[in-house]
C-alpha cells in the first residue's frame, strides 16, 4: 500500500491532471483575453452598441461565482458528510430511514424551484443563492455518504473491531477511506450542478457569471450570452475534470492496495 | 452419440483446447475433470456451438455439427450451468416450459410436460409452479435448471458444474438423484466438474484434462487402477485412490458363497460398496462379513483377504462395461 | 490486564424503553418554530414588503394553545412508540395539516383590514417550517407503519383537496390565492405548456436514447464518442445552453424561411426543446445502455443455449430484464426535464417558469411561489408515479 501510493500518482497523475490544467489555462485565457476579442464578437452582433459585457470585469464575476459556489460547497460538504456519519452511527440510527428517504426525495426538487422558494424568505442578492445552492447540493452528498458508508462490508468493519480498533478508529481509518470515492462522487455531482445553478442567481440579483447571459437574453445581445456561457462552461469543465483526476488517483490507490 | 476428433480452440494465439479426441456413446455419462482453466468448459460449449471450434471435427450422430442450424441444434441439447441461468422475470413453470414453447408444442402438451418434469424432480406443482427463481433455494433452483434442460426430451445433456455452487449435503442429494434419473432416462451426458468424487460417482467415462489437452481417459476403475501420470494420480487422491476404487466396487461382485465355518457376526447388504465393507471391518474389529440380501437373508460372505487380494485384479464391474 | 477486565459489564437494567427520537425531536423543533418564528405577514399591496405577526397575534391565545397542545400530544405519543400510538400520531399529523388553512383563515380575519382590497396575507417562515416538519413526520410515520406509497398518496391528496377548497372558498385574502385568481387562465395554460414541453422532450429522448443505446452496443467506437459528447453537454449549465442556442436558431429563422414558417425561431419553443432534448439524452442513453448491458451474461448464455434466436433473446430476455432500470432512467430524465423547463421560460418558451422569472423581475414573491410550488408538485408526482410504474413492472417483486 505504501509503496504503491508512492508510485501510482506519478505514473497516473501526469495523464490525469493534464486535462484540468488545460481547461484551467483556457479559462484564465478566456477571462483575461475576452475584452480583446471585440472584433470577433462584433462579427456576431454587428448592430449592437456594445459587444463586450462591461458592467463588471470578467475576473470579478468569476471570483464571485467561485465564492458563492465555494462557500456553499464547504458548508454542504461539512454538514452533509457529518450528517451521513451521524445517522450511520449507533446513536443516530433512528434518523437513518428518514434521512435516507429525504436524500433520495430531494433529488426530485428542481434547482430553480428551490432557488425561487429561497428568495421570498431571504430576499434578493447573494444570500438566497448560497442558501439555495446549499439546500440543493446537500442531498447528493448525504446520499453518497450514506451509500459509501453502508457499502463498506460488515466483515471489514467487524475485522477492524476485532483487531481492537475503537469505533472512532474504525470510522476514520477504515470506513471513511473506503467510502471516500463514493462520497467524492457525490461532492462532484453537487459542485458541478451548483456551478450551473449559481448562474441562475443572476436572476435574483446575485452578480456572477450568469449576469452576461441574463443581460444578453434580456437585451437580445448574443455576444453577451456567448461570453457568459463560454466562461461558465469552461469553469464547469475545469472543476469537473479536477474532480475526475482526483477520483482517478483515489481509485487507483484503492485498487492497487 | 457425440464424437470429437482432433478438436482445437484458439483464442488469438492461445489454445484453450488443444487437439482433443473423445467419444461418448449413446446413453453414456461422460465427465470432464480438471482444474479451472483447463478447457473443460470450452470443450462442453463447443458441442452446442456456444463457442465455435477452430479445428477438428465434432460429430453428433455421425454428422458434423456445422451442418446443423445452431438454434435448432441447441433446442435438441439440454444445457445446465452452475449459476442456473434461470430467467429471473419468469416463473418456474414458464422457465421449464421454455424449449417446448420455442419448438411450438401445443399449449396443453407444454403444461403436461412441465408438470411431469416438476414431479420427476421433486418440485410439488402447487408450491413451486408460480414462484420466481429468486424465491428458490440453491438446490431448488438447480432442480428447475435440470428440468428446463430436460423439457424437450433431448437425447443429449450438457452440464457445466451444475452442482458446484451448492452446499455439500444438497450437492450429494442432487448427485444421487442424478444417478437415478440417468438410470431411468439414459441420456447421453457430458458433465464438467472439478470435483473428482462427483465425477467418479456419476460417470461411465472419465476424461481428465489439463492445459487444454486430455491427459487420460477411460472408465473410472481403469483410471483408478492405472493413473498414467502424477497429475491424474493426485487428482484421484494419491494414497486415497485405493479407497475410492473400493467405493466403486459392489460387495456382491466380490463375495464368496457361504463357507462351512460359522457365519460372521457383522452383516452387510450386498449392494453396499467395498469401501463401506472395509469401514465396517475396521469398526467391528473383524476380517469377515456376512453378506445379506434385501430381506436380510445371508447370501454369502466377504473376507478382508479377498478384498485386498482380488480387488486389484478384478476388472469386471457393472460400470466397466464401456 | 486480566482478560476479564476487558469484558463489558453485563447490563442488568436492559433498556426496554426506547422513545422515537426522530418524532420527538421533530415535534420539539415544531414547538420552538411556532413560538419563535412568525407564521404570517400582512402587506397592504402586492409589492410592499409585509409586516410579520407572531402566533399570538395571528390566531390568538386559544389557537396558540390548541396548536401547542396538539404538538405536545405528539411529543407524549413519541415517548411511547407502540403501533397504536404511531397510528394516533399519524392521525394527529393529518389533523394538523388539515387545520393549517383554518389557522390562516383566522389570521386573515383578524389581521387583514377589509377596507383595503389590495391587502393580502402571506405565509411566513413559521408556517412554512411547520408544513415542512409535518411532512417529515409523515415520511417517518409512513416508514414506521409500513404504509404503501398509494396509501400515503391518498392521504396527502385528501389534505390537498381540503386545502384547495378552503383556499378557493375562504382564503380570498391570501396572497398566493390572489395571484392565482388574477391569472387563473394564464396559470392553466402555463401548466399545460410545461407538461407538453416535458413530455415532448422526454418522448423524443426515450426513443432516441433507446436507438442510440442499441447502436452503441453494436459499435463500440460510437459509444465512446457519444458518451463523451453527452457528458460534455451536461457540464454546460442549462441557462448557458439555452442562451447559446438563441444565436444559431435566430440565424436559421432569418435565413431559411421554410423552417421559420415551421415555427423555428431564436427564442421560444424551438431552442427550449432542443436544449431539453440534449440534456435529457445523457441520463436516458446512459441508463438504457447500462440497463441493457448489465443483464446477467449467464442468463443470456442460457437463453442462447436453450436455442433462442437473437431477436427472441432480446425481446424475451434482455429487454424485459432491463426494463426496470430503463424506467428508472425515464424517471430521472423526466424529473430533470420538469426543472429544466422552468429555466426555459427565460428564453420565452413559456411554462410555469414564466411566473418565477416574472415574479422575480417584479419583486412579487407570491407570483414566484405560484410558479415554484406547482413545479415542485409536478416533479414529485412524476417521481412517484414513474417509481410506482417501475415497481409494478418488476416481475415477481424481483429484488
Amino acid at each position: 500500500m505504501l509503496i504503491s501510493r508512492r508510485i501510482e500518482p506519478s505514473s497516473n497523475a501526469n495523464h490525469g491532471w493534464a486535462l484540468p490544467l488545460i481547461w484551467g489555462v483556457l479559462l484564465a485565457a478566456a477571462v483575461l483575453g475576452m475584452p480583446y476579442l471585440e472584433s470577433v464578437f462584433r462579427w456576431l452582433e454587428p448592430d449592437a452598441r456594445q459587444v463586450i459585457y462591461r458592467r463588471a470585469e470578467f475576473s470579478t464575476l468569476l471570483g464571485r461565482h467561485l465564492l458563492v459556489v465555494g462557500v456553499a460547497a464547504a458548508v454542504t460538504i461539512l454538514v452533509g458528510v457529518l450528517a451521513g456519519i451521524a445517522v450511520t452511527r449507533k446513536r443516530g440510527q433512528d434518523f437513518l430511514p428518514l434521512v435516507g428517504q429525504l436524500a433520495s426525495l430531494g433529488q426530485t426538487f428542481p434547482p430553480v424551484a428551490v432557488l425561487a422558494l429561497a428568495v421570498p424568505t431571504l430576499g434578493f442578492g447573494t444570500l438566497p443563492i448560497i442558501v439555495a445552492l446549499m439546500l440543493y447540493g446537500l442531498l447528493p452528498i448525504v446520499r453518497n455518504t450514506l451509500a459509501g458508508l453502508q457499502g463498506v462490508s460488515t466483515d471489514i468493519k467487524q475485522a477492524a473491531l476485532a483487531m481492537g480498533m475503537t469505533p472512532w478508529q474504525v470510522l476514520h481509518r477504515v470506513e471513511l477511506p473506503l467510502a471516500a470515492p463514493v462520497i467524492l462522487a457525490g461532492v462532484r455531482t453537487s459542485v458541478t450542478i451548483n456551478i450551473a445553478t449559481a448562474a441562475l442567481g443572476a436572476t435574483v440579483g446575485a452578480s456572477n457569471l450568469g449576469d452576461p447571459i441574463i443581460a444578453g437574453i434580456v437585451n437580445g445581445n448574443m455576444a453577451y450570452v456567448v461570453q457568459g456561457a463560454l466562461l461558465i462552461a469552461l469553469l464547469a469543465l475545469t472543476v469537473d475534470s479536477l474532480f475526475d483526476a482526483y477520483q482517478q488517483t483515489l481509485r487507483s490507490r484503492l485498487s492497487a492496495s | 452419440m457425440i464424437e470429437l476428433s482432433h478438436v482445437s480452440k484458439h483464442f488469438g494465439e492461445e489454445a484453450a483446447v488443444d487437439d482433443i479426441s473423445l467419444r461418448v456413446a449413446k446413453g453414456k455419462f461422460c465427465a470432464l475433470v480438471g482444474t479451472s482453466g483447463c478447457g473443460k468448459s470450452t470443450t462442453l460449449r463447443m458441442i452446442n456451438r456456444l463457442i465455435e471450434h477452430s479445428a477438428g471435427d465434432i460429430l453428433l450422430d455421425g454428422q458434423a455439427i456445422q451442418s446443423y442450424d445452431p438454434v435448432k441444434l441447441r433446442r435438441r441439447i439440454g444445457y445446465v450451468i452452475q449459476s442456473t441461468g434461470l430467467f429471473p422475470h419468469w416463473t418456474v413453470a414458464r422457465n421449464i416450459g421454455l424449449v417446448p414453447r420455442l419448438l411450438k408444442w401445443p399449449r396443453d402438451e407444454v403444461t403436461a410436460r412441465v408438470e411431469e418434469l416438476m414431479g420427476m424432480l421433486g418440485l410439488p406443482i402447487e408450491e413451486f409452479a408460480h414462484k420466481y427463481p429468486h424465491q428458490l433455494s440453491g438446490g431448488q433452483a438447480q432442480r428447475v435448471g435440470v428440468a428446463r434442460a430436460l423439457a424437450a426430451n433431448p437425447d443429449i445433456l450438457l452440464m457445466d458444474e451444475p452442482f458446484g455452487a451448492l452446499d455439500p449435503i444438497t450437492r450429494e442429494k442432487l448427485q444421487d438423484e442424478m444417478v437415478k434419473l440417468q438410470a431411468r432416462l439414459h441420456k447421453t451426458v457430458v458433465f464438467v466438474t472439478h470435483d473428482m468424487d462427483e465425477a467418479l460417482k456419476l460417470a461411465d467415462h472419465l476424461v481428465v484434462m489439463r492445459n487444454g489437452r486430455i491427459v487420460q481417459q477411460g472408465s473410472p476403475l481403469a483410471l483408478l487402477q492405472h493413473p498414467e501420470d502424477p497429475f491424474v494420480d493426485s487428482l484421484l487422491g494419491g494414497l486415497e485412490r485405493g479407497l475410492k476404487q473400493a467405493a466403486l466396487t459392489r460387495v456382491k461382485d466380490h463375495m464368496t458363497s457361504l463357507g462351512q465355518s460359522l457365519p460372521a457376526q457383522s452383516r452387510i447388504p450386498a449392494d453396499y460398496s467395498l469401501r463401506q465393507a472395509l469401514s465396517m471391518m475396521l469398526r467391528d474389529h473383524c476380517d469377515r462379513l456376512t453378506v445379506v440380501d434385501q430381506q436380510d437373508m445371508p447370501i454369502g460372505e466377504l473376507s478382508l483377504r479377498k478384498i485386498v487380494k482380488e480387488a486389484q485384479l478384478d476388472k469386471v464391474s457393472a460400470r466397466d462395461a464401456y | 490486564m486480566p482478560l476479564t477486565d476487558a469484558l463489558p459489564i453485563a447490563k442488568l437494567n436492559q433498556r426496554t424503553w426506547h422513545p422515537n427520537a426522530v418524532l420527538l425531536s421533530l415535534s420539539l423543533v415544531m414547538l420552538a418554530v411556532i413560538w419563535l418564528l412568525n407564521p404570517v405577514s400582512v402587506a397592504p399591496n402586492r409589492i410592499v414588503p409585509g409586516t410579520s405577526y407572531h402566533l399570538l397575534d395571528a390566531v390568538g391565545w386559544f389557537g396558540a394553545l390548541l396548536i401547542s397542545l396538539l404538538i405536545s400530544a405528539l411529543v407524549a405519543l413519541a415517548l411511547l412508540p407502540t403501533r397504536a400510538n404511531y397510528r394516533a400520531m399519524l392521525a394527529l399529523v393529518i389533523v394538523m395539516l388539515l387545520l393549517m388553512p383554518f389557522g390562516l383563515m383566522v389570521a386573515s380575519h383578524w389581521l387583514v383590514d377589509p377596507g383595503l382590497p389590495q391587502a393580502r396575507l402571506s405565509i411566513g417562515a413559521a408556517s412554512w417550517s411547520l408544513l415542512f416538519i409535518l411532512l417529515l413526520c409523515l415520511v417517518e410515520l409512513r416508514l414506521r407503519l409500513g404504509l404503501s406509497r398509494l396509501a400515503t398518496t391518498l392521504l396527502l391528496s385528501c389534505v390537498g383537496v381540503v386545502w384547495w377548497l378552503s383556499a378557493s372558498l375562504w382564503l380570498q385574502n391570501m396572497a398566493l390565492v390572489q395571484e392565482f385568481q388574477a391569472r387563473e387562465q394564464q396559470f392553466w395554460r402555463a401548466t399545460l405548456q410545461h407538461i407538453q414541453l416535458v413530455s415532448m422532450a422526454v418522448g423524443v429522448s426515450v426513443v432516441a436514447g433507446l436507438l442510440l443505446a442499441m447502436l452503441m452496443r453494436r459499435y463500440a467506437k460510437l459509444q465512446k464518442i457519444a458518451f463523451s459528447l453527452l457528458n460534455f453537454l451536461q457540464t454546460i449549465p442549462s441557462i448557458a445552453l439555452f442562451g447559446l442556442l438563441l444565436a444559431p436558431l435566430a440565424w436559421v429563422a432569418a435565413n431559411i424561411p421554410f423552417l421559420a414558417q415551421l415555427g423555428v425561431s431564436g427564442i421560444g419553443t424551438t431552442p427550449a426543446l432542443i436544449a431539453l432534448i440534449a440534456y435529457s439524452l445523457l441520463p436516458m442513453v446512459r441508463n438504457t445502455y447500462i440497463a441493457l448491458e448489465e443483464v446477467s451474461s449467464d442468463t443470456l448464455e442460457a437463453a442462447k443455449a436453450m436455442g433462442m434466436r437473437s431477436s427472441q433473446r432480446f425481446w424475451q430476455v434482455r429487454f424485459p430484464l432491463a426494463l426496470p432500470v430503463l424506467l428508472e432512467g425515464v424517471r430521472v430524465t423526466t424529473v430533470q426535464a420538469v426543472g429544466l423547463t422552468a429555466v426555459a421560460a427565460l428564453i420565452g418558451a413559456g411554462g410555469l417558469g414564466t411566473f418565477i422569472f416574472q415574479g422575480l423581475g417584479q419583486a412579487a414573491m407570491d407570483m414566484v411561489l405560484l410558479g415554484a410550488i406547482p413545479i415542485l408538485l409536478l416533479a414529485l408526482v412524476v417521481d412517484a408515479s414513474l417509481g410506482a410504474l417501475a415497481d409494478a413492472l418488476r416481475p415477481g417483486g424481483h429484488e
